[in-house]
């Protein structure tokens, strides 16, 4: 047969070797590889002579939905070598993939990317089998380690056995009729002459077959069309450096080969200098960050990395060996996750730090350049006039209006730019969260050459300003992590970049990072703030939209959960926990219904933080108040006196005003026993010390009612001692009185010293008190 | 150890738990007579067989004992290969003391070298000590030595097993120094050739500690270097470990007198429920706090045999929801209220909201928790 298909796994050296041997052998007229067929009128655009690694990025976009994704090359990809091959031995060159914008695209942002999810079954009991701990050491075991005589067959033996006994997706079989086409056309064109196919290894049986059996498309001559963006929507591919990280930072069924850098090395040198070299550059990582690696842990190492090469079977140590060896010597503690080469998943952020320098030292940072001829990502010239369109190129400082519509649209593409780290937009001044009274912005602009290659950069992120800021802004939410404040400033750099409504993975590491912020208060201010937001803005558009909705319902479930882990008895009362109790309050006053809030739960969270002694006293009234607060049967005059201690009675009591300050007076109207009378009988009841004690806090506490209220107290607390009259003018008197023209410091000692006279007569018993 | 492994059948059953070596002596004369790969010196069989002794083996009907990564096996066989002790770590209940056990009976086919750390362990213990009426009337001399397990594994080329290292106080686990490095063992009562005992080929040692009770943070540094440490860690699939404790569950009962199997759908759910407690993460992605226990598989295996107890005991059926809650507050909160707290908050946010019988029944019998 004059077709020659090579299946490969994408980013494999061994593959890549293979399908260099073989296109120089063959001399073909063809080489069909893997790759958007959209952009095979600019493959002399690829060949340029960059420095890879480099990918094609392809995006897509139909009204809010944006589609991007990249299909990465590296200098030991088996696509761009059979590309580079091909093109010197003279061959025609074509991607026979679909287009990003077909559906059978949808949800796949790497191309190049495994997806071994389909055959998970076959390959756990290959590894089983051949005791080894999952797909890339597998892998590797197989294919880059062993001699390469009978390479292809063993592939082709590998790969049928994937495919016979898995599930193709209808994508998959969407896409293998489109390749199946290309081949046949090509076949056709090649007249007799070899064509040699490049496709990952899950697809060539499939290929195979279908070439082989007959043309049942009637339209099924010549070289098949490429599809066009749906109606309606753009599309396109350009291309972006890429790096080693990014490549490496796919993660799930996008993932590809881990450690780019081994396998870079593998290609280039070989796999005993590969293994030397990265045993060489972890040790120099972790030298830099000062752990101590001896001599004799090297030689450890080594001995290890040999032993298990033999143990496992290995000609020459693997990736796999050369980091087990490494561990194995290198870390003498526990470690707190698995290692993360035994299976796939991205490195926990709590990895430890000799695992982590190895995992980076293997991932490498090569980053690609592109050849200065390269067209540009369409966001560089979107950029250029959407400026001009707003007035923004020049170099004077701007003022924007933000209830102004146009200077509204001004400040997002402002914003959006900053949040893509374009240099040159500068924000003086303006609101901070979007709640404030400020409604204007200062900011300054600065062209200059400095913009443009940061732009280009900034075109791997999508093609619009809009786009790559939201996809800019996802990547920043999943690194803030746990990190409350860090969350906070993508949920305000997304509210000004007027992405209200976030997609889901933003939306999904957000409220990751939420569950797991530790601190109470930085939670209460983003809840505080996203629930005024949700309920009342106007300028920014977000009432009522489903982001700050997400937020608040996240913020609401682990701020209950923080709060009742909060432990160690008596404590002064602290504000900030205070607020975020109140905000909460306000989510489930205002917003449980229409975001769903769980009213019960937090009702029985509040009980159990009230009741139990363990907790800080104002954490204790403010459960107490939270539940009085939304409606609950209370009984607050015997809560008072249930923790009426001085050391803790103003510290509850701050919780209590915090949180039900409105309920404390509307029942002073109406009860018998309230709070302000069983308080009045209480302080009347402490001495002097105690009341010394209990001052400040009761002084903080109720701080939390404004003037006007504490007026009204104080005309209830007059009359309960049967005076009438307007309490503004009796505290007026009453002040006036206080009001003294001595010194206060002499009263005081004066005071003191009256004091010691009377102790010292009471103890002589002159005296009876 | 040939001597152990001809026991008859008799005296076997008589044991409750016979030593590895004699619980497989088939297995491992199966392997023994298959095994062509090299033998490091002193090893009853190569690195391949040892491995497939441990990982199992379908072909030689080799049952599978541990379920783990393979490369843990692989760094295992292979540092006690070299002139460093294995030491295995990790949390409660990830058989690493039974993982010891089968590496130093398929490395030596001879698992009974074994040293309990506690407190309380001296060297003597470790080392050797004297029949003392004999010392008393003949003097030191070999006659009067009796060996403990670290001189015997030294003059036998075997592997030694020292469970629980951290709990021994330092001095004592120090005695390990020379050795582990000079490989040579100093008896000073007793005088010329025989007051130097040098290992033989096969010697090593697997130590054992557990990062719960007290961390190998208390290891002098010169102890650690000799040794490459190991992490187990708790099964990383669903279904087998799913599979080990319906089974492991199933035979306890069954030992214990029960004849109503455990229901499987309620093992599902535990087994859920402490893999998410365990990692701090949902099967939906979302995060959650980890108590301070273990939650470790061997935990699983007892809850759901505690919870088999309790339904057919007090009932006469299998186990139901209430009884695996009632079960869980002393499994997960063994002494700490804070653990109570985080089962409660499980049971709220995350056990509402899944679907199925099962959860719906452990959400209404939440209230079962005491305080």
């Amino acid at each position: 047969m004059a077709v020659t298909f090579i299946g490969v796994r994408h980013h494999s050296p061994a593959c890549a070797r293979l399908v260099h041997r073989t296109i120089e052998r063959l001399r073909p007229a063809y080489v069909l590889v893997e790759g958007p067929a959209d952009f095979n009128e600019r493959l002399d655009e690829l060949l340029l002579g960059h420095e890879p690694p480099i990918a094609i990025f392809s995006h897509h976009r139909n009204g809010p939905l944006v589609h991007t994704a990249w299909s990465p090359l590296c200098a030991h990809s088996p696509e761009w070598v059979a590309l580079n091959t091909g093109r010197a031995c003279g061959a025609e060159l074509r991607f026979i993939d679909l287009p990003v914008w077909h559906h059978a695209m949808a949800g796949r942002r790497n191309r190049y990317a495994d997806a071994d999810e389909r055959y998970a079954e076959v390959t756990r009991r290959l590894c089983r089998e051949l005791a080894v701990d999952g797909i890339d050491a597998l892998w590797d075991h197989l294919f880059e380690i062993p001699d390469e005589a009978d390479l292809a067959e063993r592939l082709e033996a590998y790969f049928d056995l994937l495919r016979g006994e898995s599930e193709a997706g209808s994508e998959d079989t969407a896409r293998e009729r489109y390749m199946a086409r290309w081949i046949r056309a090509a076949e056709a064109a090649a007249d007799g002459r070899p064509v040699v196919v490049v496709t990952g290894g899950f697809h060539t049986p499939a290929l195979r077959a279908l070439v082989a059996e007959p043309a049942a498309d009637p339209d099924d001559g010549g070289w098949p069309q490429v599809p066009r963006p749906p109606e309606g929507s753009v599309g396109g591919s350009f291309l972006v450096p890429f790096s080693f990280r990014r490549l490496d930072s796919f993660s799930g069924y996008q993932s590809g080969m881990p450690s780019p850098e081994y396998y870079h090395r593998l290609w280039e040198h070989g796999p005993r200098e590969a293994a030397d070299g990265l045993t060489e550059a972890v040790v120099r990582r972790l030298r830099k960050r000062g752990v101590a690696v001896s001599t004799a842990d090297l030689i450890a190492a080594r001995a290890l990395t040999e032993g298990l090469a033999r143990l496992r079977g290995h000609r020459h140590p693997g990736r796999t060996d050369l980091l087990d060896g490494l561990v194995s010597a290198l870390v003498t503690e526990d470690l707190e996750d698995p290692l993360p080469w035994s299976s796939r998943g991205p490195l926990r952020p709590d990895a430890h730090p000799v695992v982590a320098e190895m995992v980076a030292a293997l991932s490498g940072d090569r980053t690609g350049r592109l050849h200065p001829d390269t067209p540009a990502p369409p966001l560089v010239e979107r950029v250029r006039a959407d400026l001009e369109r707003l007035g923004l190129e020049g170099a004077e400082p701007v003022t924007l209006r933000l209830t102004d519509r146009e200077d509204l649209e001004r400040s997002r593409l402002l914003h959006r730019l900053r949040v893509l780290g374009v240099p040159g937009f500068d924000r003086e001044s303006g609101p901070d969260t979007g709640t404030e009274e400020v409604l204007e912005e200062q900011w300054t602009l600065h062209p200059g050459e400095h913009r443009l290659p940061a732009l280009i950069e900034a075109g791997a992120y999508g093609a619009t300003p809009a786009d790559a800021a939201l996809a800019a802004l996802e990547e920043r939410a999943a690194e803030a992590g746990g990190d409350a404040a860090a969350l906070a400033d993508v949920l305000f750099d997304a509210v000004f970049c007027g992405c209200g409504e976030l997609p889901d993975k933003i939306a999904e590491s957000l409220s990751a990072g939420l569950d797991a912020s530790p601190d109470i208060g930085a939670l209460g201010r983003v809840l505080e703030t996203m629930l005024a937001l949700w309920r009342h803005d106007r300028v920014l558009g977000l009432a009522r939209s489903p982001l700050p909705a997400l937020v608040i319902e996240r913020c609401v479930t682990r701020l209950l959960w923080l709060v009742e882990s909060v432990r160690g008895g008596p404590a002064p009362a602290e504000p900030a926990r205070l607020a975020a109790m109140a905000a909460v309050r306000d989510a489930l006053l205002h917003a449980a219904e229409p975001i769903g809030l769980d009213r019960e739960a937090a009702l029985a969270v509040a009980a159990r933080v009230g009741a139990d002694p363990q907790v800080p006293p104002d954490l204790r009234g403010a459960a107490f108040g939270l539940c009085w607060a939304l409606g609950e049967p209370a009984d607050p005059a015997r809560a008072v006196l249930g923790v009426a201690a001085p050391a803790t009675l103003g510290d509850w009591l701050a919780g209590l005003f915090a949180l039900a300050r409105e309920q404390v007076l509307a029942a002073e109207e109406t009860g018998e026993r309230t709070v302000l009378t069983v308080l009045d009988t209480l302080i009347g009841e402490l001495t002097e010390e105690e009341f010394l004690v209990a001052l400040p806090a009761l002084r903080q506490a109720f701080g939390y009612f404004p003037p006007r209220e504490r007026e009204i107290i104080a005309r209830r607390l007059l009359e309960l001692r049967g005076v009438r009259g307007s309490a503004g003018s009796l505290l007026r008197s009453a002040r006036s009185l206080l009001r003294t023209t001595a010194d206060p410091m002499a009263l005081a000692e004066a005071g003191a010293l009256e004091k010691t006279v009377d102790r010292l007569l009471t103890d002589e018993g002159l005296i009876t008190t | 150890m040939t001597a152990q492994t001809q026991q008859t059948p008799h005296d076997e059953r008589a044991l409750q738990r016979p030593p590895a070596e004699v619980r497989f002596a088939d297995e491992l004369e199966r392997l023994r007579a298959d095994d062509t790969g090299p033998r490091p010196p002193g090893w009853a069989l190569s690195l391949q067989a040892a491995r497939r002794f441990i990982m199992g083996d379908e072909r030689l009907g080799i049952a599978r004992k541990f379920v783990g990564d393979p490369s843990l096996i692989d760094r295992a066989l292979v540092t006690l290969a070299t002139n460093r002790g294995l030491m295995l770590v990790g949390v409660p209940g990830t058989a690493k003391s039974l993982l010891s056990e089968l590496i130093a009976a398929a490395v030596s086919g001879d698992s009974t070298l074994t040293i309990q750390g506690g407190a309380a362990t001296t060297e003597d213990q470790i080392k050797y000590s004297w029949n003392y009426a004999l010392l008393v009337s003949e003097g030191p001399s070999t006659r009067s030595l009796v060996p403990a397990p670290l001189l015997r594994g030294m003059a036998e080329g075997k592997i030694v097993r020292f469970e629980e290292i951290t709990r021994c106080p330092l001095e004592v686990q120090d005695c390990l120094l020379s050795p582990l490095s000079d490989r040579v063992l100093a008896i000073p009562e007793l005088t010329g050739p025989e007051s130097m005992v040098f290992a033989r080929e096969g010697f090593n040692v697997i130590a054992t500690a557990n990062t719960r009770d007290r961390g190998v943070n208390e290891m002098s540094a010169a102890l650690k270097r000799r040794f490459n440490f190991e992490t187990v860690f708790p099964i990383a699939d669903f279904d087998t470990e799913l599979d080990l404790v319906h089974t492991e569950a199933a035979r306890l009962l069954k030992q214990s007198g029960v004849e109503a199997p455990p229901r499987r759908e309620l093992t599902e759910v535990l087994v859920t429920m402490f893999r998410e407690l365990r990692t701090g993460t949902t099967g939906e992605g979302r995060t959650i706090d980890r108590p301070s226990t273990g939650m470790s598989t061997a935990e699983a295996v007892s809850v759901a045999h505690a919870v088999g107890l309790r339904g057919w005991f007090l009932r006469g059926e299998e186990g139901n929801a209430e009884d695996l809650v009632a079960c869980l507050a002393g499994t997960v909160a063994k002494d700490n209220a804070e653990d109570l707290a985080h089962l409660r908050r499980y049971l709220e946010q995350q056990a509402s909201q899944r679907r199925g019988p099962q959860w719906k029944a452990l959400y209404r019998a939440r209230h079962a928790l005491p305080g």
